[in-house]
C-alpha cells in the first residue's frame, strides 16, 4: 500500500526524491502519511482534489487485497498550499 | 512501422534481434510466439522459436511511445494493488486523438470496477495522469475491464434512445442519474443527430447529470 501511493505519487510530482510515505499503525488498520516537496503538494492533490480521491480509491482496493483499511493523509508544511492549487490545464 | 517475424534459438534472442532490427525497446513492441521452440539434445533435432514482434506506434511522438508507456504504467499499478491480471492492448482507431484502449483480464476483477465504475474511472484518471505527465501531452488511455465499459455504453445508447423516444412521444424532458464524463458524452453521441430531442448536461462536478430536452414544433 505505501509503494503503491510512493509509486504513484513520484510518478506526477516535478521532485520525486522528495516524495515520503510513512505507515502509521492506526486502531483498524494504517495511515499512510504522504509528503512531497511544498511545491509538489497542489500535484499530489489536484483540482478539486480529484488526484488525491483517485489514490485513495485505489488505495482502497489494495487494503482490502490485503484483508485491511488504510488512510491517506497528506501533509503539507506550507499552510497556503491548500487543495485548490495547479492542474488546470 | 511493420511487425517483423524472427526465429532464434531462444524466445529472448528472437526478441533481442528483432528489436535491434526494429531500433525499439522491449517497453515498445508486443511480441507474439508465434511457434514454440523445441531444445533438442546438445542442439540436435532443435526448433527454433518463431516471435512477430509488432511496434506499438501509438501516438508516436519522436520515437518515444505513449502505449508502450501506459501499458507498463498500468502492470505496476495492477501489480501493486496485488491483483493478478493481465493488460490487452486493443485495437486503435485511426486518427491522432483516438483513445488508446486498453482491456484488463483475469479473474474476479469486479473489484477494479468498483460502485458505478468508480475504481476504473481512477484507475484511468492516474494513468493518464502519469503518462501525460511525462509526455507532456495529452495521453487518451481508455481503460477497460473484462469489457465492462463498452457494455456499459451499449446500455446507456439503448436507454439514450428509448428515453428520446418517451421526450419525443410525450413532450417532456427527462433528467439522467448523475454520470462520468465519458458516460454523458455516450449519450450527447448517440442523440446528436435526433431530430426531435437535443441533450444538455446540467449540474457540476459528480452531480452532473444529462438532460434530454424536446426539439419542439417550433424547429422547422
Amino acid at each position: 500500500m505505501k509503494e503503491l501511493i510512493e509509486y504513484i505519487a513520484k510518478s506526477i510530482v516535478d521532485k520525486p526524491d522528495e516524495v515520503t510515505v510513512v505507515e502509521v499503525p492506526a486502531e483498524d488498520g494504517v495511515i499512510l502519511k504522504l509528503q512531497v516537496a511544498p511545491d509538489d503538494t497542489g500535484k499530489v492533490i489536484g483540482k478539486e482534489g480529484r488526484i488525491a480521491k483517485a489514490m485513495r480509491t485505489l488505495l482502497r482496493v489494495a487494503a482490502i487485497r490485503k484483508g485491511t483499511r488504510a488512510t491517506l493523509e497528506i501533509i503539507s508544511d506550507s499552510p497556503e498550499s491548500s487543495d485548490s492549487s495547479e492542474d488546470s490545464s | 512501422m511493420e511487425s517483423i517475424e524472427i526465429s532464434a534459438k531462444s524466445e529472448e534472442e528472437a526478441v533481442d534481434i528483432a528489436l535491434a532490427e526494429l531500433g525499439l525497446s522491449r517497453s515498445e513492441v508486443e511480441v507474439v510466439v508465434v511457434k514454440r521452440g523445441r531444445g533438442g539434445l546438445f542442439g540436435l533435432g532443435s526448433e527454433e522459436v518463431r516471435v512477430r514482434v509488432t511496434p506499438l506506434g501509438l501516438l508516436s511522438n519522436e520515437g518515444v511511445d505513449v502505449g508502450g508507456m501506459a501499458k507498463e504504467v498500468l502492470e505496476n499499478l495492477l501489480s501493486l494493488l496485488g491483483i493478478p491480471a493481465s493488460v490487452n492492448l486493443g485495437a486503435r482507431e485511426s486518427g491522432e486523438q483516438a483513445a488508446i484502449p486498453f482491456d484488463i483480464v483475469g479473474e474476479d476483477l469486479g473489484i477494479l470496477i468498483g460502485r458505478r465504475g468508480e475504481t476504473l474511472s481512477s484507475l484511468q484518471y492516474l494513468v493518464n495522469l502519469i503518462v501525460s505527465r511525462h509526455f507532456k501531452a495529452r495521453a487518451g488511455v481508455v481503460v477497460d475491464v473484462e469489457g465492462y465499459r463498452q457494455r456499459r455504453y451499449e446500455s446507456l445508447q439503448f436507454l439514450a434512445r428509448r428515453l428520446a423516444d418517451q421526450v419525443r412521444s410525450t413532450g417532456r424532458s427527462v433528467t439522467l442519474e448523475p454520470m462520468p464524463a465519458g458516460e454523458r458524452r455516450v449519450i450527447h453521441l448517440e442523440l446528436r443527430d435526433s431530430p426531435y430531442v437535443t441533450t444538455q448536461s446540467i449540474g457540476q462536478g459528480d452531480s452532473r447529470k444529462i438532460a434530454i430536452l424536446s426539439k419542439g414544433n417550433s424547429e422547422a
